[in-house]
């Protein structure tokens, strides 16, 4: 009888904590209920929203800032500048700044906020190296109330694309910047675009709503929250529950919900699934400049290159939407369709070409050359599913061919620093898509804080220093054109951005939400075009 | 009645020993019982359904499941056991020191576990693979730190009790030397706590590889690891939920079976727990029955 009540007792207690459980989870459905709002799920924090500096998220800092110019499929476009004119020689842009807009702050945007912000990025040029208009430009200067003139060193033609960018030459109201500058953190986050920052809980959840005094209209959504899950599960979970209706590629190329599972969603109607056309690269960057790594070795990278079925991570990774990629840009990017030749999945063919380099293979699983054995690291992001799916896979094909390859899975900040500091053998990267290419992305080959290690050990290296150096400052569009083929031969003929599929971005959406469309950049999305049926 | 007759006796203790021993047996014998090579990758079996020939299915890189789960025996259960075993005798032999000598060996070896154990276990072994990268053998070694201080406390405090016993005192005064009393009178007597101990902290040890690699922490790709194998299950956890049964199962069912093991190896040596129960005591499987001391972490 005793031990009757004692199990009832269990019994009792066990179903009220389970209950407990469940009445808990149903109150937080219930308060993130979005509604007309959107709730987008992020693997990181947004960050320090800072436009001037670089950890801040992309897709957060592109609504609430904006630039100059606007980079849209039909070339540059008006955004805060109404119309500009280009000296003869090229080297002064005079803007004629749309008028009547204001930061979210209430400051009015006017020619001397413009400069003041330029002449901000500007007293910080190391950090933005990779933009190399920053290391063109001479002089700021006020004409007029809305009139500013920006004088560069000599003509570069990129000057447009790189003012366009998500950042650094964005525009934060004079009154956030601390003694004049905005290298060492500012005191807010006011911009002038179609959301304004009102909440930040870091590592939890950020709050934008729609600024209604947008210079282009206020957004049909009125507010857009930020919500941290770290892995994909969670955010299939949310997006089931409806604590977060929204999920798009992050800025780092990183797709956390698997593709089957993005697929069920869309079935069930109440979430729609858009891709994106091809926008980047996804490539494997080999470091050439690494010392006493066979990476260094051509033939190696070669062999590598040859390895990868890339026909199979398309068609099995990517369930067939993504494409496969024969070289680091798609000839429908500028200046790239110069009919470089593709180099095959050919197994033999890789081990011909070690076998040539000296890496023999005499009985033992890997090859070795003068005492030294064939092993690289590959470094992937720990938060995407297909790249470690994909490095698996190259590692067990090149297993076969006496290469052996060690997997070490990173975070992506973490692959970030690794990349500039030169600290691996080879790692997965992606082109910085069609705003980007193929300027920036070449432009940062010689970037200390891109690829400059990578391209370091070329036997050309310093002659495609200075083949980047004049393409960006040459006028004459037929030099450019030569300039670029060479170098983007160069590149392929040295085998050090190994080209995957080429990527694209894909958004979870409420079935009703209307408007989802994609900028010329892979780093934002146009909120304010979106709405609700 | 022996021990060996007593835990035997016992049907699940039965069953328990059994599958530990199959285990053990299928681990040290992979390459011979597992169908296909647990590496070998098949992109066009990916996520293939069991078949006669993947009697598991295949993974996300069409590799055999089964295989793979056979392949995992020795990460999961086989070097847990040799770290166990290096952590004991390490642990053993100074604690055995500490409890027989007394005096200051006996200060020294305690203040030095006192230092071990006042870091909890989890963030220790998560600072060790920090320091030392990821991989399994950083984490043996980690094990291999943690563990022998909390080892070394609780057979000192067996070994004290029978230091001071008559026999033994009788052997000192016919001039034994201390190495053949410890030998021959301490250790013997000591075994049944050790083995007891061993047995509980094993299982604990198993499910900490399992989830160090499951963060990704332990044995790197392309070897096999239950851990490692849930933890790639994971990312389709709701499109194929299937994946994370066979390696959850593993774990759970070895875990267990090592916990029904250890307890019924206690209920057989310890003569309290004889006389309140006929039947030997039983944890609740996944959580043992602690012997005595602190939380092994």
């Amino acid at each position: 009888m005793r031990k009757k009540s004692t199990i009832f007792v269990a019994a009792v207690t066990l179903v009220m904590l389970l209950a407990g459980c469940g009445a808990a989870e149903n109150r937080q459905a219930e308060a993130g209920k979005p509604g007309q709002e959107l709730v987008y799920a992020t693997v990181k924090d947004i960050n320090d929203m800072n436009p001037h500096l670089y950890p801040g998220s992309m897709p957060a800092q592109g609504m609430v800032y904006e630039s100059l110019v606007e980079n849209t499929a039909d070339g540059i476009q008006p955004l805060l500048a109404e119309s500009w004119e280009i000296s003869p020689d090229g080297t002064v842009y005079t803007f004629h700044l749309r008028q009547g807009v204001t930061f979210h702050d209430g400051e009015a945007f006017n020619a001397e906020a413009v400069k003041q912000n330029i002449d901000a990025v500007q007293h910080n040029s190391a950090k933005h190296t990779w933009i190399r208009l920053s290391s063109k430009i001479k002089g700021t200067k006020v004409t007029g109330e809305h009139t500013f003139k920006l004088i560069l060193s000599e003509p570069y033609y990129p000057a447009l694309l790189e003012l366009s960018m998500t950042r650094p030459y964005v525009f934060l109201s004079p009154k956030d910047f601390q003694n004049g500058e905005t290298k060492d953190g500012v005191k807010g986050y006011h911009g002038t675009g179609p959301y304004r920052l009102t909440e930040h809980l870091t590592d939890q959840s950020a709050v934008f709503e729609a600024n209604a005094k947008y210079w282009n209209g206020t957004p049909f959504i009125s507010k857009i929250t930020v919500k941290v899950l770290p892995t994909g599960e969670t955010t299939f979970l949310a997006l089931q529950k409806g604590e977060v209706n929204f999920v798009f590629t992050d800025d780092r190329g990183t797709d956390s919900i698997d593709t089957e599972a993005m697929d069920r969603l869309a079935e069930s109607g109440a979430y729609q699934v858009v891709r994106s056309e091809p926008m980047n690269t996804k490539m494997i960057v080999a470091n050439s400049g690494k010392a006493d790594s066979p990476v260094q070795d051509k033939a190696v990278r070669e062999a590598v290159w040859h390895a990868i079925d890339r026909d199979t991570i398309a068609s099995q990774i990517f369930s067939g939407k993504e494409t496969p990629a024969g070289t680091l840009f798609s000839s429908n990017v500028n200046y790239a369709d110069i009919g470089l030749k593709p180099r095959a999945y050919d197994l033999q063919k890789a081990e011909r070409l070690l076998e040539e380099a000296g890496w023999t293979r005499s009985g033992e699983e890997t090859r070795m050359k003068e005492g030294k054995p064939l092993t690289m690291t590959l470094f992937y992001d720990a938060a995407s599913l297909s790249q470690k799916t994909e490095a698996e896979l190259i590692q067990n094909t090149v297993k076969g061919i006496g290469m052996k390859l060690e997997l070490l899975g990173e975070d992506s900040s973490s692959i970030a620093s690794r990349r500039a500091a030169g600290d691996y053998d080879l790692l997965f990267n992606q082109t910085w898509g069609l705003a980007y290419d193929p300027q920036s992305t070449v432009s940062a080959f010689t970037s200390e804080t891109a690829y400059y290690h990578a391209i370091k050990g070329i036997s050309r290296a310093e002659q495609l220093k200075d083949e980047i150096e004049e393409v960006m400052v040459t006028t004459d569009e037929e030099k450019r054109k030569a300039l670029y083929a060479d170098i983007l031969t160069t590149v392929h003929e040295e085998a050090i951005f190994i080209p995957l599929t080429n990527g694209n971005l894909t958004v979870v959406a409420p079935g009703n939400l209307q408007g989802i469309g994609f900028k010329q950049t892979q780093f934002e999305l146009p909120f304010e075009r979106m709405s609700f049926k | 009645m022996t021990i060996h007759r007593k835990m035997w006796s016992d049907k699940l203790t039965a069953i328990s020993l059994t599958v530990i021993a199959m285990v053990a047996f299928l681990g040290i014998c992979a390459p011979w019982f597992a169908p296909h090579s647990p590496e070998q990758v098949h992109m066009e079996l990916r996520y293939a359904s069991p078949s006669w020939q993947y009697l598991l299915g295949n993974d996300h890189l069409g590799r055999c499941v089964l295989s793979r789960l056979i392949y995992g025996i020795r990460p999961s259960v086989l070097w847990v056991l040799a770290a166990l075993l290096v952590s004991l005798s390490f642990g053993g032999i100074l604690g055995i020191l500490a409890g027989y000598f007394r005096g200051k060996t006996d200060q020294m070896i305690m203040r030095v576990c006192d230092i071990m154990l006042s870091f909890p276990g989890y963030v220790m072994s998560l600072a060790v693979v920090g320091i030392l990268g990821p991989g399994i053998q950083n984490i043996l070694i980690a094990f291999v730190i943690m563990k022998w201080a909390w080892f070394a406390r609780v057979i000192r405090t067996s070994v004290m009790q029978f230091a001071e016993a008559d026999y033994v005192r009788f052997a000192k005064a016919i001039g034994v030397g201390n190495a053949v009393i410890i030998w021959k009178h301490i250790l013997p007597v000591a075994l049944p706590d050790i083995a007891v101990i061993s047995s509980s902290a094993f299982g604990t040890m198993i499910l900490q590889i399992s989830g160090l690699s499951f963060l990704g922490l332990g044995i790197q790709a392309p070897h096999a690891e239950w851990g490692m194998m849930l933890n790639e299950a994971r990312g389709v956890m709701f499109s194929r939920p299937e994946l994370m049964l066979a390696p959850g199962l593993a774990i759970v069912i070895v875990v267990s079976a090592v916990n029904f093991c250890s307890d019924a190896l206690q209920a057989a040596l310890d003569p309290k727990l004889q006389k309140n129960t006929r039947k030997p005591l039983r944890g609740q499987g996944l959580f043992p029955a602690k012997p005595k001391g602190e939380e092994v972490a």
